[in-house]
Parts: C-alpha cells; structure tokens; sequence
C-alpha cells in the first residue's frame, strides 16, 4: 500500500524538525550547564589577575593571553600557506594524477588525531629544532594540524566559484593572478573563514598537542621562545588534578564566551565585506 | 601553400585555420577576411564550430588543455598564434559577449571598470566615471541603471545584464567585438537595443557576431558567413548570401529548410 504523499511530507518534517531541535537542545543544555557552574567565578580578578596556587586561587589572565597568542600564531601561518595551496592546486595547475594525490593526502592528514600532531611537533620543533616547549613549537604544530583542513575547505570554496566568472575576467585581459585576486578569492571568501573558524576553533579547543608543545607554564609570556598555557589546558589540568572545580568551570565559561565571540566577529566581518560587495 | 592576400582592410584574417579539441576536429580549414569597422555574422546550426571560431579569435580556447591549432589567424596582420604573441595583451584588444549574460558578482559601476582597472596603470577616477557613463550610454543602459550603479549587476533583468555585458566590453576600448549569440535569451526590446547599438558601435569596432538567428545576420550584418560542421560553406555580403546563395546548403539553411 502506498502512504499518501501528504503523510510523508508530515513524516519528513516531523523528523527533520525533530532532529533539529534535539541538536540544538543539546547545544543548549552544554552551554546553560557550563555557564551556569562557570559564570558566578568570573569577576573582573578572575579575568585580570595571574594563578596562584596552580590555579587554586586567583585568575586566569596570562591563560587568556596564551589562548589568544597560539591560535593566532597558528593562524598567521597556516592561512596564507593554506589559502596559496589551495589558490595554486584549483587556479594554477590542471586535474592530474599528482593533484589527485595530494588531495587524497591532504585528507588523509585532516583525518589523523592531534596527538599524532603533537608528538611530531615534540620530536621536531621541541627536540630537534631546539625551540623548546614555546608558543613557536605549539604554534608551528597547530598550523600543520590545521593546513590540511584550510586547504580542503578553501579548495572547496575556490572551487564552488563558477567557472564562467574566469572566462569572462580571462576574456577582458584578466592575467590568472588578477581574475584570482579580484573576482575567485572574494567570492571564495566565505567558505575560506568557515574552513579558518573550524582549525581556529580545532586550535583552541586543542589539548595534548599543546602539552606537548606548548609546555602548560601559566605565567606571561614574554617571547615566543616562552611556554603558554591555554584555556582548554588549564581546564584540562584542574579538572584531572582535581585542583579546583570552581576555577575549571570558570574557565570553561570563559572559553565558551570566547570561542561564541569569535565567531560572531568573523560572522559580521564577512557580512560586512559581503555587502560592501555587492549591494 | 600560397600567403593570404594583403588586403590592408581586413583586421582579422583566417587561412586555411584548423582547431582542434584533443582528437576532435572543431574547425577545417576556414578562410575568411572580417573587414576593418564591419559586422560580420556568422550564422549556422549548433555544434557548427561558431562559438569555436570566435573563442579561438581572442585565444579562450587556450583554457582548454588539449586545445590545438593549424594554419593561419591573423589580427592586424599579425599572427594570434605566434609563440611571441602574448595572449593576455591580445584578449585586451578583443572584447567578448557570451551567450548567457555573466556579470560579475560585482556592483554595476565595478562590472563596466573590470577592464579598464586591469594592468598596471589604473585610470584616475573621472576618466572611470566618463567611461562608465560613456559605455553605458552607449551601450543603451545608462537612463535605467544611472540612479543605481552601485548595486549588483546581478540584480538586473536578463536584457539589462547582456546590455551591461556589452558596455563591460565597450569600456575596456577594444578594437573587436566578439558576440557569440549574445541575443538567444532575450526579449525582442532588449535585442533590438542590442542590434541598434551594434551597428552604431561598427565605427569604431570591428565586430563579429554570431547568432542562431538568421533574420538577425540579415538585419544587422554587412557581411555573413556560413559555418557547417566546422567548415566555412560560404562568405559573402549578407545581402548576396541571403537572395542568391552560390551553396544550395546555404540556400537550405536560410530559407529554413535545414534538417
Ligand atoms: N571544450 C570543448 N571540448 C571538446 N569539444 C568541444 C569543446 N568545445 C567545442 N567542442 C566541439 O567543437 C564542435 C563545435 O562546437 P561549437 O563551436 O560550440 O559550435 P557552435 O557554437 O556552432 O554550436 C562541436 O563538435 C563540439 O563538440
Ligand atoms: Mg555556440
């Protein structure tokens, strides 16, 4: 018997909507928990003053400053390396076996955990670099863990970019770098900060590659040569050692507010440029 | 094989020119003259070779990878193909039209300056905002987006993208004007705008345009050509090859008889 097409419309919607509201619900169940035991510990000291006691006590200030110096040193250096291999792959050269396998490759290592990441990074950057355990290992190490991600997404954007959009710049003189810089990367642009907002928020969220690069030294630093602790870190570290509950959270809270404000400001930026586009 | 006639007033000149896509044979062997300030159509049904023809003139067919070529193609007397010619020099003195109107996701203003913009030396703003008005207007867009030029060409109809496509071209001072059925999507208002602008825009331009339409070669074209199956049937003044075709299959094909 065939079901009436008006009652698998209903089926489908129930369920999709469904679906989508027990996402969010559980989205919003973690963040309302998190806030909830984490909020009441952020005070203007928590956020200002340095840890004492291993965190027992005091804030959580140069934690905060670390957390913004090593994704963004990841950043700095996987965005223009990620965004020109992806820009060279798509623009520059044709589909062969070699690209193939670069791709293939490149999503072979967005596939493979951080701790892989960080034990190369402790062997290489740490060990045989010399650098030690500093924002320089953990921010090198978090740009190779997140080069493969910003490439594919960037491919991908680069990609969705309609192919005529070339022919017509190609056909008024355009040479490839100028139809790439004025009409393919600002209309690739959105899709390229989605693939930067999800290493940036791998960055942040990341723990034992950063231990292991990183160091866990919670205390300003003053070079690139000197240990940072992050946010996800810290949290980690009180909440294993069983230091302080209340600090964890507090942290915790802070990180989400964080992590939520980043992606609201890559969010408005885009639109900006977006409509300053194209009106 | 014999050197093509120097007719000082041809600007672009084809002999015995072969394209081909791989093992596909696209164009055999065409040999034809486009008068300076002239408008040539190229009429033909589909698969015929035209759109091959007019992308090998601005050298397009370049993007394709195993795209390769025979014989002779000349702008100005000089070889397109030669190995010093350098495409992206040439693709600015030879502007382009295509079938589908594609305004680039940019404002209405920043559509008709890409060309222009291009290169080292960027005109001073003045000069941009006469030649936006200037292509505009001729063009026949200027009264209907003069107020909003800084919205996205996207935004405009069908008819009014193909006409901002055409003053794109206009802008960048091109000295040919290719049109590959620029009119196939189009109202009858919009085509005849487009049509009227073409054969005012023939002083200064040389133009080739090819169309699926054949009451518009014979409204617009001084001369028209005849492709079949990537070859050249015949080429003659329109009026001529429109009344008394040497080829009876061109005879068939304009008199709607065609299969
Ligand atoms: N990019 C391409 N790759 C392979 N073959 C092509 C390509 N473009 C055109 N051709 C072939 O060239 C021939 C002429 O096509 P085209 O110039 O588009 O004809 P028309 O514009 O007259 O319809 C066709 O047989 C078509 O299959
Ligand atoms: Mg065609």
């Amino acid at each position: 018997m065939r079901v009436p097409p008006k009652y698998t419309q209903m089926a489908a919607i129930t369920l999709l909507g469904g679906a989508t509201l027990l996402t969010l619900a559980v989205l919003v169940f973690i963040i309302a928990f998190v806030l909830e035991k984490g909020l009441p510990g952020v005070t203007w000291t928590f956020l200002s003053a340095e840890p004492q006691d291993m965190g027992r006590a005091g804030g959580i200030f140069p934690i905060i400053v670390g957390t913004l110096l090593l994704p963004l040193l990841a950043l700095v250096i996987a965005l223009p390396l990620g965004v020109g291999s992806a820009v060279y792959l798509c623009e520059y050269t044709r589909e062969t076996r070699l690209t193939r396998v670069i791709r293939f490759g490149t999503d072979c290592l967005a596939g493979i955990p951080s701790i892989i990441f960080g034990l190369f990074g402790l062997v290489f950057f740490v060990g045989i670099l010399h650098l030690g355990w500093s924002l320089l290992s953990g921010g090198l190490t978090l740009a190779i863990m997140i080069l493969p991600t910003i490439i594919r997404t960037s491919e991908e954007a680069l990609r969705a970019v309609p192919y005529a959009y070339r022919e017509v710049s190609c056909s008024m003189g355009a040479t490839r770098w100028e139809t790439v810089r004025r009409v393919v990367l600002p209309n690739a642009l959105p899709g390229i900060v989605t693939g930067v907002m999800l290493g940036l928020g791998r960055c942040i969220s990341e723990t034992a590659a950063v231990i292991f690069t990183a160091g866990t030294v919670a205390a300003m630093p003053t070079s690139a040569f000197d240990s940072v602790r992050t946010m996800a870190v810290h949290f980690y570290l009180l909440a294993r050692e069983g230091i302080s509950n209340e600090k964890a959270y507090g942290t915790a809270a802070v990180l989400i507010l964080a992590v939520l404000l980043v992606n609201l400001a890559a969010y408005w930026m885009m639109h900006a440029f977006i409509r300053r586009r194209a009106r | 094989m014999h050197a093509p006639l120097p007719t000082t007033d041809a600007k672009i000149t084809a002999h015995e020119f072969c394209l081909f896509f791989g093992k596909i044979q696209a164009l055999r062997n065409i040999t034809l003259d486009v008068r300076r300030n002239s408008i040539l159509g190229i009429i033909g049904p589909s698969g015929s070779g035209k759109t091959s023809f007019l992308r090998a003139i601005n050298r397009l067919n370049d993007l394709h990878p195993a795209c390769h070529t025979e014989g002779l193609l000349q702008l100005d007397q000089t070889d397109i193909y030669h190995p010093q010619c350098d495409p992206v020099a040439l693709r600015k003195r030879i502007g382009m039209v295509f079938a589908l109107p594609i305004p680039l996701p940019l404002n209405i203003y920043e559509n008709v300056v890409y060309g222009p913009r291009l290169g080292h030396h960027c005109p001073p703003r003045a000069e941009l905002d006469m030649l936006v008005e200037r292509s505009l207007r001729a063009a026949f867009l200027w009264d209907e987006v003069k107020d909003r030029l800084h919205t996205s060409g996207l935004r405009l109809s069908g008819g009014q993208q193909q006409r901002l496509c055409l003053a794109r071209v206009l802008a960048m001072q091109a000295e040919v004007i290719l049109l590959d059925e620029p009119c196939s999507g189009l109202d009858p208002i919009s085509t005849a705008k487009i049509e009227e602008a073409l054969t005012t825009l023939k002083a200064q331009h040389t133009i080739v345009l090819v169309t699926n339409n054949t009451k518009q070669a014979a409204r617009v074209a001084d001369e028209t050509a005849f492709f079949l199956m990537g070859e050249l049937v015949e080429h003659g003044p329109t009026q001529k090859l429109f009344t008394v075709p040497d080829d009876p299959r061109t005879n068939d094909y304009v008199t709607g008889r065609f299969g």
